[in-house]
C-alpha cells in the first residue's frame, strides 16, 4: 500500500476513534446526569441499579427517573445532536461559518407563534397545554415553506437565503415586540420563560416521538457529505464540475435543517448557541471533511447540551437555570478560548 | 471518424450582452487546444458552457457523437474535469482530501483502497507528496493550482478543461504546469484531451496542438499555431504589432515577440484644480486655529 494512503487511513481511523470515544463519554455522562437531581435517595448508584433492573425502587423513584429525568436527558441529547448537525450542514451549504440553525428565521417564526399563543391567546390547538408548542411548530413551518418557495428560484444564492432569513427575523421580531407592548406582566413572564430554552417541557412519550423523527431524518444528512466537501473547497462552480447540483442540494439541506430545528425549538424554546459552536469545536478535532464533521458535531452538540443542562440544574439547586442561558454562559467563553488558542498555535 | 468533441452554433448571452456568437469547432483525442483572445472575448464562458456551469442559449455540443444535454452532472463529471482560474474555499481541508473529491462522481459514499492509491500516486506525480496533509488554504497559489489539477486527474476524465491555469503563477511554474498538461494528454496517459483558456500567446504556441483565436465571442480562426497566429491576426485581435519567428529549441514551433507600440485610444485626464483644493484645506486649518 502507498505510504500516503496508509497515512490517510491512519489519520481517518484516529478521527473516527475520537468521535466514538466522545460518543461513549457523552453516553456515560448522560447516565451520570440521570443520577443527578434534588432527590437525595436517587444518586448515581441507585439510579443505575433501577435503570439496569437490579432493583425496582419505589413508584416515586420510578416516576422521577422515567418521567422526569430520562425525558430531560434524552431531549438534551436529541436537541444537541439535531441543532449541531443542522448548524454544520447549514454552514457547509451556505459557505458561511457565522450561520447557525437560527439564521433562517425558523426560531423567530417559532417565537412569533409562541407569542401569539401566550399574549393574544390565538392558537391552532384548543388544548391549552399544547397551544404554545403547536403554534411554535406551525409558525416555524411557515418559515420552512418560505424557504422551499425561495428554493424554486433557479438563481437563488447562498447570500439570498441568509438575507431572507435575516428579513424574516426582523419581521417576526417586530410583531413579537408589538404583541409584548400589549402583554400583561404574567404573559411577559411566560414569554420570557419560553424564550430561555428548557429541556423540561416534554414528557416521555413526546420525547420518544421526537427522537424517532430525528433518528429517521439524521441519516439523510450524511448523504450530502461528499457534496458539501466539494462545495466547501471550491464553491458552486467547482461543485458542479464534480457532479453536484449546488442549488438543489442547498434547498434540500435547508428544508431538512429548518424542519429539524422547528421540531426541536417548538418543544424546547430558544436554544441557539449549540448550533453555532458545536460544528466549530468539531472542526478543531476532525477538520472540515463533512463525512466526519457531521457525526462529530452531533456528538459534541449532545455533550454541550447535557453539560450545560446538568450544570444549570446543580449549580444553584434547587433553582434551575435554563439550558439556553447556561449554554451561552459556559459555551461562549469556552468557544472563544478554543478559537483563540487555535489561532495562537 | 466521430470527433471527440464537436461544438456547433453555440450561443450564450448575459441579458442583452451576446457573449458567444455561433461558436463552432471540433477537437480529437490526445489534442491540446488553446483558446486565445482578449479579456471578455468569451474564453471562460465557452468552457463554462461545456461543463454546464452555464446553460447556452442555443447550439449543439457533442461528445463522441452524444449530445451533452443527455448527460447529467455526475456522468458529465466522469467525462470532463475542470480546473478554474482560482479556487476560493469557505472551509479548508487537507490536500489529500481535496484531491479525493475528484473520486466523487465515481463512488457512492465509501472510498476504496484503489481510490486512495490513485490520489497518492497523483500527488506524487505532481510533486505534492510533502504537502499531502497540509491545509489547502495554507499553500501558495502555485501549489494550490497543482492540488486542483490533482483533483482533476483523480476525476479520470476524457477531457480536461483549464481556465487560465497559468495566470497566478511565476514563470517557472507556468512552464511546469503547461508541461504537465502536455504530458497528461500524451498517449501514455490514455486517450485524453485538454482545452485551455489562456492569455500567454507563447505558452499556447509552444504547448498547444491547435489554437482557437477568439474575437468578440466568435471563432476568428482555428488550426495549428503557426497557421492561426500570424502578425496580421495578432494585430487584429489583440491590437498589438508582433514579430513571429521559429523557436530556437524547436524550429517547428513559433515564438512571438510583441512590440511595445500598442494601438490604444487616447485617455483624457479630468482636470482637477489641485492648487485650489490645497488652498481650501489651508484656509480650513487657519480657521481652526
Amino acid at each position: 500500500m502507498d505510504s500516503l494512503s496508509q497515512k490517510h487511513i491512519e489519520s481517518s481511523s484516529l478521527q473516527i476513534t475520537i468521535i466514538l470515544m466522545a460518543a461513549l463519554a457523552t453516553t456515560v455522562f448522560g447516565f451520570l446526569a440521570i443520577g443527578i437531581g434534588s432527590s437525595e435517595k436517587l444518586g448515581f448508584l441507585n439510579t443505575a441499579k433501577i435503570i439496569l433492573g437490579y432493583c425496582g425502587g419505589t413508584p416515586t423513584d420510578f416516576d422521577i427517573i422515567w418521567r422526569l429525568r430520562f425525558p430531560r436527558i434524552l431531549m438534551g441529547v436529541v436537541a444537541g445532536v439535531s441543532l449541531a448537525v443542522a448548524g454544520a450542514l447549514m454552514q457547509g451549504c451556505l459557505g458561511n461559518p457565522l450561520v447557525s440553525p437560527l439564521t433562517l428565521g425558523v426560531a423567530s417564526g417559532a417565537s412569533l407563534g409562541a407569542s401569539l399563543a401566550i399574549i393574544a391567546g390565538v392558537s391552532i390547538v384548543a388544548v391549552p397545554e399544547l397551544a404554545i408548542v403547536a403554534n411554535s411548530f406551525l409558525f416555524s413551518l411557515i418559515v420552512v415553506a418560505i424557504i422551499i418557495q425561495l428554493g424554486k428560484y433557479r438563481s437563488v444564492s447562498a447570500e439570498s437565503y441568509i438575507l431572507v432569513g435575516i428579513a424574516i427575523t426582523f419581521i417576526c421580531g417586530a410583531i413579537v415586540s408589538t404583541l409584548t407592548y400589549f402583554a400583561s406582566d404574567a404573559e411577559l413572564s411566560q414569554l420570557t420563560h419560553w424564550s430561555f430554552g428548557s429541556l423540561s417541557r416534554t414528557n416521555l412519550v413526546t420525547t420518544v416521538l421526537i427522537t424517532i423523527a430525528i433518528v429517521i431524518l439524521l441519516p439523510t444528512a450524511m448523504v450530502w457529505a461528499w457534496d458539501l466537501n466539494a462545495l466547501s473547497v471550491g464553491g458552486d462552480e467547482f461543485a458542479i464540475t464534480t457532479g453536484v447540483n449546488p442549488a438543489t442540494m442547498r434547498r434540500n439541506i435547508l428544508i431538512l435543517t429548518a424542519f429539524m430545528t422547528s421540531l426541536i425549538i417548538a418543544f424546547t424554546g430558544m436554544i441557539g448557541f449549540v448550533g453555532l459552536a458545536a460544528p466549530h469545536m468539531a472542526r478543531i478535532v476532525v477538520g472540515n471533511d463533512f463525512r466526519k464533521l457531521i457525526p462529530c458535531s452531533g456528538v459534541f452538540g449532545a455533550f454541550l447540551m447535557l453539560f450545560a443542562d446538568t450544570v444549570g440544574r446543580t449549580l444553584f439547586a434547587p433553582i434551575v437555570i435554563p439550558v439556553g442561558v447556561m449554554l451561552s454562559v459556559i459555551g461562549g467563553p469556552f468557544f472563544m478560548y478554543l478559537l483563540l488558542a487555535r489561532r495562537g498555535s | 471518424m466521430t470527433d471527440f468533441l464537436s461544438v456547433s452554433g453555440l450561443n450564450f448571452s448575459w441579458g442583452e450582452n451576446h457573449v458567444l456568437k455561433d461558436v463552432e469547432f471540433r477537437m480529437q483525442r490526445n489534442e491540446v487546444v488553446a483558446i486565445l483572445g482578449v479579456n471578455g472575448a468569451g474564453k471562460s464562458t465557452l468552457i463554462k458552457c461545456l461543463n454546464k456551469i452555464l446553460t447556452p442559449k442555443s447550439g449543439k455540443i457533442l461528445i463522441e457523437g452524444n449530445d451533452l444535454s443527455s448527460h447529467d452532472l455526475v456522468s458529465l463529471a466522469k467525462v470532463m474535469s475542470y480546473v478554474p482560474q482560482t479556487v476560493r474555499s469557505s472551509f479548508s481541508m487537507n490536500v489529500f482530501d481535496v484531491a479525493l473529491i475528484g473520486r466523487r462522481p465515481h463512488i457512492r459514499w465509501r472510498i476504496s483502497q484503489r481510490d486512495r492509491d490513485f490520489v497518492s500516486q497523483t500527488l506524487r506525480y505532481l510533486g505534492l507528496e510533502d504537502f499531502a496533509f497540509r491545509r489547502f488554504n495554507q499553500l501558495s497559489g502555485g501549489e494550490r493550482q497543482r492540488v486542483i489539477i490533482a483533483k482533476a486527474i483523480v476525476q479520470n476524465p476524457d477531457l480536461y478543461l483549464f481556465d487560465e491555469p497559468t495566470s497566478d503563477l511565476d514563470l517557472k511554474n507556468q512552464v511546469s504546469i503547461m508541461k504537465r498538461i502536455r504530458h497528461l494528454v500524451s498517449p501514455e496517459m490514455g486517450n485524453k484531451s485538454a482545452l485551455i483558456a489562456i492569455h500567454d500567446i507563447n505558452l499556447a504556441a509552444r504547448f498547444a496542438d491547435k489554437i482557437i483565436l477568439f474575437d468578440d465571442g466568435k471563432v476568428k480562426s482555428y488550426g495549428k499555431p503557426e497557421d492561426v497566429l500570424t502578425e496580421q491576426s495578432i494585430s487584429d485581435v489583440f491590437g498589438v504589432s508582433s514579430m513571429i519567428m521559429p523557436r530556437e529549441d524547436d524550429p517547428s514551433k513559433i515564438h512571438i515577440i510583441i512590440n511595445n507600440e500598442i494601438e490604444e485610444r487616447e485617455y483624457v485626464m479630468p482636470k482637477i484644480d489641485i492648487i485650489k483644493s490645497a488652498e481650501l484645506n489651508n484656509n480650513i486649518g487657519d480657521e481652526g486655529e
